[in-house]
């Protein structure tokens, strides 16, 4: 492999990384506060996905559609998340973790379902938005310039994140419910309200990645079940329940998955599982979490 | 009037005794599915043999979830190698049926030693996960191996003894093997080592301080369970003729969960209740309908937020002590 083939595996594997960075980081800031592991998570992506097709071809007349729809489709999946939240989780925190992921594998099957009934099961495609719709090269490399602009995204995405925990009062505040519910809440912060917020901004992130995702790929049912496991294998490399866990396990996942691609396709997808068994044998607690 | 609280009377009297005989309720269900055949058509002997397997496979999960409270992710992982191992010893060998019988759930068995080696070693959410990536590995080697087994066109047309050919015969085979299979599992559960397991799920750290040795004896509940979900794997191999990568998917595992759950997981013959409704369902909802899975969904959901302890649950902790109640209000 020469350098430019090189660069450009890796500013692929970088692109597809970061989308499923922005899914995988909702997924870790849920199960980090809410100890939930929730699997219905990729289907909120994938609702994204159809939501940024539906917008974009009923209304394809407004100019820049897209952009319109990157603002409504995460808000619209955050909105869905809440509900989730409120009407069913709310009744289970206190339950054991295997009724935990039954009833949300009970949502991938109600909302999958619904996806089929309201869009119907064929495959759908998104034209790539005006600016960032031309090619421009890299190291000599003919690069489209989407997945430029997706890495952007997840890199802007992170550092907000973090400033937002680090940095805010809010961000105190999760950190606080976080850290020790049960004290959280004897001070005053409306615990419950916390989760259907922290809930939200996890769906939020995943209908973002949804409506980010279609110009690079397809809306199609299924997607939420290849991308939940791919999220798995990224917060329980970078350690559960951690922002910066998430960004370093989805880079590390996406370049195992660009590379094996090109040199042992047969074995990529049985990489990603046993860099997943290899940490949680050695190091359960991840790269970047805590150990308990 | 008072003909119909005598008649009352009788009735309660009658549940109430047969409630407790157990026995006489598990064998005329046991000799009911031995004269089956002769009254409903094949293709309800088929969808039987499917339940009775399903069963099994609910069973065996049940040992380690139910019995042990290891939560696992990945049962089809260990199914699948079960069903594999049959069907390719049929295929590429010439050794005896019966061999090939006993070596899926050997095979199982074996993978399930190592798998749960590394798994005992972790708790909750992370053996969870781990039994999870495990499973997603041998999908994936069924998967990608393409010259042995077939790929994603799965391993098929291998050679049955001609003694199943017919469905009824295959249905006899497969009732008879879940039924020593099951009175194996009942064995296990009801002997010190089952209660030893139980005392494992209660409380780990007490159990541990009595002298047992959790982490062996939950790898001994691990391999068991892998041990009867190989023989549910190789007999599924042999009644559907056809094996494929996706009996190792976690689809496949969180049908079996769901099968734990909705019969009910602390009860012995939950899993048995829950395959038969399970599978009723999902075939007479899809004759009705392409959204099935909609509907799945909502009993799945219902299940969690209001019926926690299954089927088997609600009928001994609702129904029972109702039929007692009115009894003894009575009196």
């Amino acid at each position: 492999m020469d350098i430019e083939a090189i660069m450009g595996q890796v500013l692929s594997g970088l692109s597809v990384g970061m989308v499923l960075f922005l899914i995988a980081s909702g997924l870790s800031v849920i199960f980090g506060t809410l100890k939930i592991l929730n699997l219905a998570h990729g289907t909120i992506y994938m609702i994204g996905g159809f939501l940024c097709y539906w917008i974009t071809s009923t209304f394809a007349h407004i100019p820049a559609i897209f952009w319109l729809a990157l603002i409504l489709g995460p808000i619209a999946t955050a909105l869905l998340g809440g509900l989730i939240e409120i009407f069913l989780l709310r009744r289970i925190y206190a339950e054991e973790m295997l009724y935990q992921y039954i009833l949300t594998f009970g949502l991938i099957l109600i909302l999958g379902e619904l996806c089929k009934l309201i869009w119907g099961v064929g495959y759908h495609t998104v034209s790539v938005p005006w600016p960032v719709d031309g090619k421009m090269s890299i190291f000599g490399m003919i690069y489209p310039v989407y997945n430029i602009f997706l890495i952007c995204c997840g890199v802007a995405v992170f550092i907000g994140l973090m400033a937002v925990m680090r940095f805010t009062g809010l961000g105190r505040i999760i950190r606080a419910v976080t850290f020790n519910r049960e004290m959280a809440n004897a001070l005053g912060i409306n615990v419950p309200m916390v989760y259907t917020g922290v809930f939200m901004l996890g769906c939020w992130l995943a209908g973002l990645a949804g409506t980010l995702m279609p110009p690079m790929s397809v809306v199609a049912l299924g997607t939420d079940m290849a991308v939940i496991i791919d999220c798995f294998i990224i917060v329980v490399i970078g350690g559960m329940g951690s922002l910066s866990g998430a960004f370093i396990g989805a880079i590390i996942l996406g370049l195992v998955n660009a590379f094996g691609i090109s040199l042992l396709p047969k074995l990529t997808i049985a990489f990603g599982f046993l860099l997943m068994i290899i940490i949680l044998i050695i190091r359960h607690w991840g790269l970047l979490g805590k150990p308990e | 009037m008072m003909e119909h609280e005598i008649m009352r009377e009788i009735i309660q009297e009658f549940f109430k005794k047969t409630l407790t005989l157990r026995l006489f309720w598990l064998s005329t269900a046991v000799i009911l599915l031995f004269i089956l055949p002769l009254f409903i058509s094949t293709a309800y002997i088929s969808l039987i043999s499917e339940m009775l397997i399903m069963a099994l496979a609910g069973c065996a999960l049940n040992l380690m979830m139910g019995y042990t409270g290891m939560v696992s992710f990945g049962p089809a992982g260990l199914y699948a190698v079960g069903a594999y191992t049959t069907a390719l010893l049929l295929k590429k060998t010439g050794i005896p049926f019966a061999a090939t019988m006993v070596a899926g759930p050997i095979m199982a068995g074996l993978v399930g030693a190592v798998v749960g080696w590394f798994c005992v070693r972790r708790t909750a959410v992370y053996f969870a996960l781990l039994t999870l990536a495990f499973a997603q590995i041998i999908w994936t080697i069924f998967f990608e191996w393409y010259d042995f087994t077939g790929g994603d066109d799965g391993t098929v047309g291998f050679r049955k003894p001609e003694l199943l050919l017919s469905i009824n015969s295959s249905y006899y085979f497969i009732l008879l093997i879940v039924i020593i299979c099951l009175i194996l599992l009942w064995i296990i559960v009801n002997s010190p080592f089952g209660k030893t397991l139980q005392a494992i799920r209660e409380n780990p750290v007490r159990t541990e301080f009595i002298g047992v040795n959790v982490k062996r004896y939950q790898l001994y509940a691990f391999i068991i369970s892998s041990l009867f979900l190989g023989a549910a794997g190789s007999l599924f191999a042999v009644f559907s003729g056809s094996v494929f990568p996706d009996y190792a998917h976690w689809i496949k595992s969180t049908d079996m969960i769901v099968i734990c759950l909705l019969g009910g997981m602390y009860n012995f013959l939950g899993p048995v209740i829950g395959s038969a409704v399970y599978i009723f369902l999902s075939k007479l909802i899809s004759g009705y309908t392409m959204y099935w899975m909609l509907f799945l969904g909502i009993i799945v959901v219902f299940l969690v937020l209001f019926m926690r302890n299954g089927i088997a649950g609600f009928i001994s902790h609702k129904i029972a002590p109702l039929i007692q109640e009115n009894k003894e209000t009575e009196k």
